[in-house]
């Protein structure tokens, strides 16, 4: 597989310890703004929650300079180490991230340490220029515009940000994926085809793949649509195995993949023979 | 054995390794168990051999695609970030840190900036408040003038409470900005280093001829050695990322930079420390009614515990090892 596909799929290939290659895929801008946005929203939950406990408390001795005190050094915090210590803590994923299903990783698929969650943490000041000035009652409030972090993502592999370089961490998605099993193919026509097939029919590594991709999918796809692209290689099975030339492609792309992935040729014949059975 | 018999006696596997993956993301390997453990070891094994062996098997894509995610789960419970370590953190900081920062030219280079650019605005501020109202503004030469108007300890506690909370936010924030920017190049640390040493330059000078001068050194003396070294130390951090995208010693830029981000974090992290530790006087003794000479004292104290921290920790006594 060459590099401009790889980059076009977002994956990226981590060889473990054990020497196994598996892939992930690396988050992208909007998914990861999403989980920026609702740690930001969380911490700010945070601050005034922590703000309303100090006024509960201090508010009854009249010291709201307390309140002051503490909402400021909370929003410190919050500002600066919320991302990196969660991240350390947490196995590279901060409550956003968790919901969103996303975790950050060292470039060769290992865990960040401390040093690279805080770091990245603290970089993402530089990924948020350049800052834009609101003017509210004539105090500017400065709002990040994201540009450099963005640029930077796309300049850069991987989906990198600025904290990312530096740091050599990437951030991919880490969220649970179901299990479908194999597709099964039950109409009684494949069926009846697969009997036809030679009884050492074999496939090789990439028809495999390419037939199970089809048969997983076919549904989906509109009758007409279905048949034009079973013809490219339905054609040269018929003409592989002799068949009649009025052979429909989509039933025997099943017939052979059903024969390859589900049912020996004898198997075949004790699922057809009872719908012959019938039809007598 | 065909695809859907193999599946079939895999399956059982795939969910249970599924199910312990689960219970490993809630609760810790402490809590699960060593049998769970033990069995997770062996499922991830196994899940690993028939990732390795899919293509063999012509496993249907969705079925490869969901093992390569069953496995990145599972190497991610296996291989946890390493935890807090306070020890190896302690050696860094108290070892390592001093050690690197006593060679660094980039702290001679942000001591030198910041404080020549410090001591000469507050020259010029104090010899032509002209200089103030240029780098300052009236407006916030007034602020500052009217914040510091009563004595310290005559203003009331909760504005005390709310002024200290602000100064801490602010101050250290300028100081970590001080770092972020650095890694622009190095320019953008410069910039905010100079413009900070330059606006706090022309506060000193201007408050050295103005009547609430008195009350404004009462309230900076004791926390100031900290807070301004932070500031250095900060920007000095940032300086070696920024510059060593430029300056790459023979390896490539990103491996220059990782090497300098590896040194320059904790160095930060130090800074923080030091920005932790004024905030705590800034919070109790700076806006105190205790006498000059006691904040006179705690800051000597403070310079003393710099001077400790960069040439004692620091000189130089042989190899390095990396810590954390």
């Amino acid at each position: 597989m060459n590099g401009a596909i790889k980059q076009l799929d977002n994956r990226i290939e981590i060889v473990t310890p054990e020497n196994i290659e598996f892939t992930y895929r690396v988050a992208g801008p909007f998914r990861r703004l999403g989980a920026y946005l609702l740690d930001n929203l969380l911490c700010w939950v945070f601050i005034i929650v922590i703000c309303i406990i100090t006024f509960l408390v201090f508010g009854v001795l009249q010291s709201f300079g307390t309140v002051a005190l503490v909402g400021l050094v909370a929003h410190f915090f919050t500002t600066w180490f919320y991302g990196g210590v969660f991240e350390s803590l947490w196995n590279g994923q901060t409550l956003g991230k968790r919901m969103f299903g996303l975790r950050v990783l060292s470039e060769d698929g290992q865990p960040i340490n401390g040093i690279q969650a805080i770091g990245r943490n603290f970089l993402r000041h530089a990924d948020t220029l350049p800052w834009a000035y609101w003017t509210f009652e004539e105090s500017p409030i400065p709002l990040s515009t994201l540009q450099l972090g963005l640029l930077f993502m796309f300049v850069y592999g991987n989906y990198q940000r600025l904290g990312d370089w530096a740091a050599g961490t990437m951030v991919v998605l880490d969220e649970p994926q179901q299990l479908y099993g194999v597709a099964r193919v039950t109409e009684p026509a494949v069926l009846q085809l697969a009997t036809q097939l030679p009884v050492n029919l074999v496939v090789n590594r990439s028809l495999g793949r390419a037939l199970s991709a089809y048969v997983q999918r076919r549904l989906r796809v509109p009758v007409a649509r279905r048949f034009e692209m079973a013809s490219h290689l339905g054609e040269a099975l018929r003409e592989r195995y002799n068949l009649p030339a009025n052979t429909n492609y989509d039933l025997l792309l099943c017939a052979v993949y059903h024969r390859a992935f589900i049912a020996s040729a004898t198997e075949v014949l004790d699922e057809a023979r009872p719908m012959e059975v019938a039809r007598t | 054995m065909k695809v859907v018999e193999l599946l079939e006696s895999r399956l059982q596997n795939w969910r249970e390794l599924e199910q312990l993956c689960v219970q490993l993301e809630h609760h810790r390997k402490r809590t699960a168990g060593a049998p769970a453990v033990g069995r997770f070891a062996t499922l991830y094994r196994a899940a690993c051999a028939d990732l390795a062996l899919a293509d063999a098997y012509q496993l249907p894509p969705n079925t490869v695609q969901y093992l390569h995610q069953l496995v990145g789960r599972a190497h991610n419970q296996l291989y946890l970030s390493r935890k807090f370590a306070y020890k190896r953190w302690l050696y860094e900081l108290l070892h390592l840190v001093p050690q690197r920062l006593f060679h660094d030219n980039c702290v001679r280079l942000a001591f030198c900036l910041f404080y020549g650019v410090f001591i000469a605005s507050m020259l010029a501020a104090w010899l032509s408040p002209a200089f103030a109202d240029l780098v300052i503004g009236k407006e916030g030469l007034q602020q500052v003038e009217e914040m510091h108007a009563d004595s310290v300890g005559g203003t009331d506690f909760n504005s005390a409470q709310a002024g200290t909370g602000f100064y801490l936010n602010h101050n250290a924030t300028i100081g970590l900005r001080c770092f972020v920017f650095g890694i622009l190049l190095g320019v953008g640390g410069i910039y905010e280093t100079i413009f900070n040493a330059l606006y706090l330059g022309a506060m000193f000078g201007f408050m050295i001829t103005s009547k609430s001068g008195p009350n404004f050194f009462q309230f900076v003396t004791a926390h100031g050695p900290f807070e301004l070294t932070a500031i250095v130390l900060g920007a000095a951090a940032g300086m070696k990322l920024g510059f060593s995208i430029i300056d790459t010693r023979g390896y490539t830029r990103t491996a220059s930079l990782r090497r300098a981000f590896r040194e320059a974090v904790p160095a930060a992290v130090t800074a923080v420390i030091l920005f932790g530790l004024a905030g705590l006087i800034e919070a109790s003794l700076s806006p105190s009614t205790a006498p000059y000479a006691v904040k006179a004292g705690v800051a000597v104290l403070c310079c003393g515990v710099l001077i400790f921290y960069f040439v004692a920790l620091g000189y130089p006594r042989g190899g390095q090892t990396d810590a954390v």
